[in-house]
């Protein structure tokens, strides 16, 4: 049976004061960085990973402007959808005012009732066709999708209702929360009521800079344009996109000199762009969190081999009158796992306080406390492992070295 | 004395060479993640435009509708941009030494010798007092003067597009197409792109290469032309709206304005007409909200606009713990090491070595090791910026941030230089306190 006395360790430690102290800080100080380091990782990731709810991968969209206002947009829209969908390995095409996944786009508010002093939620809008759901591959869950003789061709109007739209679930839920939207009105700060004739699958619209990427999207029926602008969306067969954009781009370019193609990108392109500040902070957090506790770890490592180096003669002794090598390995884990406990004390308040002041400040969602949980035991076991090279060595001392002097 | 201490210093710095090397990579490390932060959140959080602070201010009105507030998760702001009415009302005012209203759009330009293609470029409608306001650099000609209407209206070039489409030649009166009508160039700039783009932080503060302003045109021109913006518009209110008249005078927000007040008593009574305008459009039916006319200088400006993304704010801070955790390392490795070399030390105390003789020694071991530790995290500083800029070689903004700036380098070199010292300070000093007796005796 072990003898776990702590009167000796807790003698030793003491000895050196000053480096156990600060060995306790460095892992308190690293124990607040990297859980809550790893919780903001965890929300960035699911951020990334969120799912755009339509076949972003297969998708590409080209942005068209037109040359002057006397440009007819409208002809050349039917135009460029008709040579899109000519295209072999074009699924579906369509002309809309906004990219899905991209900050081009609008936004509108949007209420179950008339009048300005209703509750207004807001949401992204696109202008869409009637090829718009099936290029998105998003799916009808309620209602109809609009048909060809829905679609207002392009006029030059400004910010006009529309007798018949098309809203997603996360929308409809948020807009009626006890449930069938179809049929019901929706209004737009004014009193001309926009009927919901379907309810779409989720999927995410544009993304404006202000905002998180959300699911809640409004469909209208108008072929885009009225600002001089619309874009081709196209869904290609799996693995064609890159071949078709360029093919597409190429002659776009010089098929109608009316119009000017200002961009052409692969909706992958959007994304990766969407997700760009959230995967640098993801990257940055992780490497400087891993240093920390490489740099925590090199400490824990040198504080113990200097403690066993300067004690060689102490520990001959300790082994001359009986101690067996794994005593000494163990006077060393539990004189370490002491300093672990202390510092993971203090780190546990600091993570506690950081994480509060965080959700506080940056309005971050609360620190999870399983997060916390893990930190700990993770440090701990780390920390142990940092000092058992230095306690075996300790252990091989003779015990012989007692009868020598230095 | 100094010489002997060096020769000394790196004895015991060679006696070593793991811990050495261990305190001089954490340094480093420490120092390098500071620089990259740093220098990203440094050019963030900078005013461009310093010099004018207190000078230009955005003026600002509530003019939103009774309901909700403009920005639910800023309540008491106003929306940061104005109506058509409002805009040009304020604008007609000659309190302000200057004054100038903006909006963005987009344009085609086309027509110049040689080009075959359309240029698709950001454009802004402005007023002529914008490029003396905001110091623009002129490379040919200058700003519009206005007056002539039977003259063709006139255009102001970036240096980028003069490049692209006049070789960089003075194109100072020849005439281009602009979405179908025909300008004169008057002025060329110089390469001006303020960062973060303070003038319209509505449309993106640190814009792509996309959305970067191209070419100016007079606002008048703008609506005389019946062009729409295409930047941020954010309307409310049931008026019908069919035509370019009504779209006027919608309660559409769509246009920014600032003005140069540089007197305390110049501000006042700008504020004084924009209440007295408020008071009386409130009593025709409009302005339903509380009194909320504002104007914000630049640097309120970007604050409230939040222009310093909190990532890289927690990104500093995480830094300088990073930094934190290897200083106390350092602290921690040269105590145990200097109190190794005790029994030296008592021997050359024993000798007449003074306690500040002993403290120097050391502090000069300290600083040799501040010194690698410094180049080493200046040149890693200088590897994570590339890695930063490489990681955004697309949009060419942010990677214009991160660019290693002498005045950045010198904060970064003495941070460097006192944090470590201030490090082994205590180490050093302690090793001088200790009795010499005691080591001089076999343990």
């Amino acid at each position: 049976m072990m003898n776990l006395n702590l009167r000796p360790i807790l003698s030793a430690l003491t000895r050196n004061r000053t480096g156990a102290v600060l060995i306790a800080l460095e892992i308190a100080i690293a124990l607040a960085v990297m859980v809550n380091a790893s919780w903001i990782v965890a929300q960035r990731v699911q951020q990334i990973e969120q799912p755009s709810g339509f076949a972003d991968r297969d998708m590409f969209a080209i942005g068209v402007a037109a040359l002057s206002s006397h440009s007819d947009l409208g002809a050349a829209q039917r135009e460029d959808l008709a040579y899109l969908r000519s295209l072999p390995g074009v699924v579906a095409a369509s002309a809309t005012s906004s990219v899905p996944l991209s900050s081009y786009g609008q936004g509108t508010s949007l209420s179950p009732l008339p009048g300005s002093n209703a509750p207004m939620t807001w949401t992204r809008m696109m202008e869409a066709d009637d090829a718009t759901l099936q290029t998105l591959g998003v799916r009808i869950i309620a209602g109809r999708n609009f048909g060809a003789s829905d679609i207002r061709p392009l006029t030059k109007g400004f910010f006009e209702s529309y007798p018949d739209v098309i809203i997603t679930k996360s929308l409809a839920d948020k807009l009626f929360p006890g449930g069938n939207a179809v049929g019901k009105p929706v209004y737009s700060g004014d009193s001309t009521p926009m009927t919901v004739i379907g309810v779409a699958s989720n999927f995410i619209p544009s993304v404006s800079d202000a905002d998180a990427p959300a699911y809640d999207a409004l469909l209208v029926p108008q072929a885009p344009g009225d600002f001089g602008v619309y874009f081709c969306l196209v869904r290609t067969r799996p693995g064609m996109t890159a071949a078709l954009l360029q093919t597409a781009e190429r002659h776009l370019a010089t098929s109608n000199l009316d119009r000017v193609i200002f961009s052409a990108q692969t909706l992958p392109y959007y994304r990766a762009r969407l997700d760009a500040a959230s995967r640098d902070m993801a990257i940055f957090l992780t490497v400087v969190t891993a240093l920390i506790l490489s740099v925590t770890c090199l400490g824990i490592f040198g504080l113990t081999t200097f403690n066993v180096s300067t004690r060689t003669k102490q520990i001959g002794t300790m082994r001359a009158v009986g101690a067996r090598r794994r005593d000494i390995v163990m006077h060393y884990l539990v004189e370490n796992a002491i300093v672990l406990v202390t510092g993971g004390a203090v780190g546990c308040a600091l993570a506690l306080g950081v994480g509060q002041w965080l959700s506080d400040q940056y309005q971050l969602p609360r620190l999870d406390l399983h997060f916390l949980a893990i930190g700990i035991v993770g440090l701990a076991v780390i920390g142990q492992l940092a000092a058992w090279h230095p306690a075996r060595r300790a252990a091989a001392v003779p015990p012989s070295v007692a009868t020598r002097t230095v | 004395m100094l010489h002997y201490y060096v020769r000394l210093a790196l004895n015991s710095l060679r006696r070593t060479p793991g811990l050495t090397a261990l305190m001089i990579c954490a340094v480093g490390l420490g120092i390098a993640a500071c620089i990259v932060t740093l220098t990203v959140y440094h050019a963030m959080s900078g005013n461009p435009i310093w010099w004018k602070n207190g000078v230009l201010y955005a003026v600002t009105m509530d003019s939103w509708d009774p309901g909700p507030p403009y920005d639910p998760r800023h309540p008491t702001l106003p929306p940061p941009q104005l109506t058509y009415k409002d805009a040009t009302y304020l604008a007609s005012s000659d309190i302000p030494k200057r004054k100038v209203i903006m909006t963005q759009l987009t344009g085609m330009l086309y027509g110049a010798p040689g080009q075959s293609v359309p240029l698709r470029v950001m454009t802004r409608a402005t007023t002529q007092d914008f490029f003396a306001m905001f110091d623009v650099p002129f490379e040919y000609g200058g700003g519009w003067r206005g007056g002539n209407r039977e003259a063709l209206p006139e255009i102001v070039l970036s240096k980028q597009v003069n490049d692209e489409l006049f070789g960089g030649a003075d194109s100072v009166g020849q005439s281009i197409n602009w979405n179908g009508n025909r300008f004169r160039v008057v002025g060329v700039l110089r390469r001006w792109q303020p960062l973060p783009r303070f003038y319209d932080l509505v449309n993106n503060p640190f814009p792509p290469p996309e959305a970067t302003d191209r070419v100016f045109v007079p606002f008048a021109w703008m609506a005389a032309l019946q062009a729409l913006p295409m930047g941020n518009m954010t309307c409310h209110g049931s008026g019908q709206v069919d035509n370019y008249q009504q779209f006027l005078g919608s309660e559409c927000l769509w246009i920014e304005m600032w003005a140069e007040l540089p007197s305390a008593a110049g501000r006042e009574r700008f504020q004084a007409f924009m209440d007295a305008y408020w008071a009386a459009q409130r009593k025709s039916g409009r302005f339903q909200r509380p009194l909320n006319n504002r104007l914000t200088d630049v640097g309120q400006w970007l604050r409230v606009n939040g222009v310093v993304s909190s990532d890289s704010r927690i990104l500093l801070r995480v830094a300088f713990a990073f930094l934190a955790v290897c200083l106390i390392n350092t602290v921690g490795i040269l105590l145990t090491k200097f109190l190794r070399g005790a029994s030296i030390i008592g021997v050359r105390r024993a000798l007449g070595a003074s306690r500040r003789h002993i403290f120097m020694q050391h502090i000069v071991e300290v600083a040799a090791v501040s010194v690698a530790g410094s180049l080493l995290g200046l040149a890693l500083g200088a590897i994570g910026l590339a890695g930063v800029r490489a990681i955004h070689a697309q949009d060419n903004t942010y990677a214009m941030l991160a660019h290693f700036d002498p005045l950045g380098v010198a904060w970064a070199l003495a941070l460097a230089a006192a944090s470590t010292l201030a490090a082994g300070l205590y180490p050093a000093w302690s090793v001088g306190r200790l009795p010499p007796a005691g080591y001089l005796k076999s343990r």
